[in-house]
């Protein structure tokens, strides 16, 4: 670490490589971290979280209730230890909750004024942070899964939706309408990810087994279909074509930059694929158990050397390395099932939730590296770094 | 390759080996890819040919080799090379999607011909030995594929099938298989089961690796005991874990 910091001083590195250096150390001396607790506001457990892109500073959770809270993830008090506080929640008291279960939550890419949840109620809502109140409500006529927003949008604001139906429908934020639909799959869509390199390339999942990848300006049918084999047909254990798993796709992940594409699905296993050709890379992670029915919530490290994937397995989170497949390490801490990960690339945080099979488990534990933002700015002096 | 500046990624070490003289328990080394032959050829050696009456070349399942080397994705890498270069030959051994068999050119050819003296197959399949096996490394092939690209009649396709050399895949596809190898899976399925009843009887559902490669082999285990304790480690239906004793295998429940 001298070595980078020295080499920094002196003008012989890249800032960004000292920043990459630290990122890579705190990813791997991850742990969970004792003093940073999280309000424990969800009776039941939590479907899916989603942190800010702006600050990095807000937190929103999705419950297995339908309830939907807002944490600040800021510690000002000074102490070390500190319990993040819920700013907001829409709770069962609440008029506008989701009546079932919310599957998917997304702050809206640009400022933390607005939100969308989607939950087997049928029903995606828009919601006002400042109110809480829904501007919008679509509805559908299935469960819906997942929906995503393009978080590099700036010629469309659609919301591409995946239901039990196998179409998949764009919503248009700006105008309220949902006459763009994507045909294709033959089953239910678990995960829609927009890229975040290309503001038209959609890719979806589905318990069809294929994952498609489209271009929202087409109008014939999607770009391509990712198959495991790379068109060796002779691999395959049937005729049937383009697959890319040998069982329901049940997650969807883009890596930071956009180049590659991580799936996961039913038949335990997790695949790389290079996003601009549907090319598999053919790494070998090995056994990722997969036991969900419903989407998984994996995530991708961002700004790491080699970067790292982090996928929810049974009650703790496995740490691969992506390019070589490698296993670094399992994260232990929660006590029950782990149900999504995210990553918040300023904190090397990866929160990950967890669904209890008995009520009044844990709501959320934090695996936190503090971590102070000025390293980039100023050459060798870094103010604090506590791991603990 | 020669870098100016080292890899982020080497700084953090990421293979970290804590243990510098001292190896606790029996830890298996670490092995570059040029090893990966050289297992390949020591889990050749576990396979019992004196069972099947030298009758079957050695068959070693791909994911055996996981259980040796720690990095996936470069085994992968080099059984790719080795089939491209025509040493080895992979077959879809047909119980699990996943098990694939791994199978010295050189020995498969020479067992098939053996086997085939004096039949009226000979001929047909010594050409299919001659014309596909060496060119082709697919695993199946189709029957455009046989008719046209390499000249099978229908009739000579019976043949071939009728002598063990193709298996049916699909109306009008077959894989490539080894004549005779029905014995090796029911012998190798009842002996995966019967190691891993083990395993899972044992008192929490672990054992050391080094104890039950000592255990006494019911009639169920045909193959040596090392060759399936690779298999279940390789196919991750046990975990490795290691401890200050040696390998503990402990049973996955999935």
């Amino acid at each position: 670490m001298l070595g980078f910091l020295t080499a920094r001083r002196a003008g012989l590195d890249d800032p960004l490589r000292l920043r990459r250096a630290e990122s890579t150390r705190r990813v791997l001396g991850l742990q969970l971290n004792p003093d940073r607790d999280v309000d424990r506001i969800h009776g039941n457990g939590i479907n899916t979280i989603d942190i800010e892109a702006v600050e990095g500073r807000y937190m929103l959770s999705g419950g297995a209730d339908g309830v939907i809270v807002i944490y600040d993830l800021e510690n000002f008090s000074g102490k070390l230890q500190y319990t993040c506080k819920a700013v907001c929640t829409i709770g069962r008291s609440s008029r506008y909750v989701h009546k079932f279960s919310v599957e998917t939550v997304q702050w809206y890419p640009y400022d933390t004024g607005m939100f969308v949840s989607s939950s087997f109620d049928k029903t995606m809502k828009v919601w006002d942070t400042e109110t809480l109140k829904p501007a919008e409500v679509f509805q559908f006529e299935g469960n819906v899964y997942c929906h995503h927003l393009s978080p590099i949008a700036r010629k469309h604001s659609l919301i591409a939706v995946g239901t039990t139906n196998p179409k998949i429908q764009l919503c248009d934020l700006k105008s309220g309408s949902r006459i763009h639909i994507l045909q294709g799959h033959r089953a239910e869509v678990l995960s829609v990810r927009w890229s975040p390199r290309y503001e038209h390339i959609l890719a979806t999942a589905s318990a069809d087994s294929k994952v498609k990848v489209w271009d929202v300006r087409r109008a014939s049918g999607s770009l391509f279909t990712l198959d495991q084999h790379n068109g060796d047909k002779s691999k395959a254990s049937s005729e049937a074509v383009n697959t890319a798993h040998n069982g329901r796709v049940n997650g969807l992940c883009f890596t930071g930059d956009g180049l590659y594409l991580l799936t996961t699905g039913t038949d335990d296993r997790m695949r790389l694929w290079n996003s601009a050709t549907g090319e598999n890379t053919l790494v070998n992670y090995g056994k990722v158990c997969n036991e969900s029915r419903k989407r998984l919530q994996f995530t991708v490290s961002r700004g790491c050397s080699p970067e790292f994937v982090f996928v929810p397995c049974g009650s703790s989170v496995a740490v691969y390395t992506l390019h070589t497949g490698e296993l670094v390490t399992m994260l232990r801490g929660h006590y029950n099932n782990v149900d999504c990960c995210e990553f918040h690339p300023d904190y090397q945080v990866s929160s990950s939730d967890l669904s209890p099979n008995n009520l009044g488990a844990q709501a959320v534990k934090f695996v936190l590296l503090l971590f102070c933002c000025c390293l980039v700015k100023h050459s060798a002096c870094v103010d604090r770094i506590g791991s603990s | 390759m020669s870098r100016k500046r080292a890899l982020i990624s080497d700084a953090f070490n990421l293979k970290k080996r804590k243990n510098g003289t001292e190896q606790f328990g029996a830890t298996a080394a670490e092995e570059g890819p040029a090893d990966i032959k050289s297992s390949l050829e020591y889990l050749m050696t576990l396979f019992p040919r004196k069972l099947f009456n030298d009758a079957l070349p050695q068959i070693v399942l791909k994911h055996q080799l996981y259980s040796i080397h720690s990095d996936r994705t470069l085994v992968d890498k080099e059984l790719n090379k080795m089939r491209e270069r025509g040493d080895l030959l992979m077959f879809q051994l047909g119980f699990d999607a996943e098990a694939f068999g791994l199978v010295f050119t050189s020995d498969y050819k020479a067992k098939v011909l053996v086997g085939e003296e004096g039949k009226t197959t000979q001929t047909t399949v010594e050409r299919f030995l001659e014309k596909v096996v060496t060119v082709c490394t697919d695993l199946s092939f189709t029957k455009d594929k046989m008719l046209k690209e390499f000249l099978f009649t229908d009739s000579e396709i019976t043949q071939l099938v009728k002598s063990g050399v193709l298996t049916v895949r699909d109306a009008g596809s077959w894989w490539l298989s080894i004549p005779n190898s029905g014995k090796f899976t029911k012998y190798f399925i009842k002996g995966r089961k019967a190691v891993l009843n083990m395993v899972k009887k044992s008192k929490y559902g672990e054992v050391l690796k080094a104890e039950i490669e000592e255990r006494r082999t019911n009639s169920q285990v045909k193959f040596h005991m090392k060759y399936h304790i690779h298999d279940i480690v390789g196919a991750e239906l046990v975990e490795s874990i290691p401890t200050t004793s040696g390998t503990l295998l402990r049973f996955v429940d999935s």
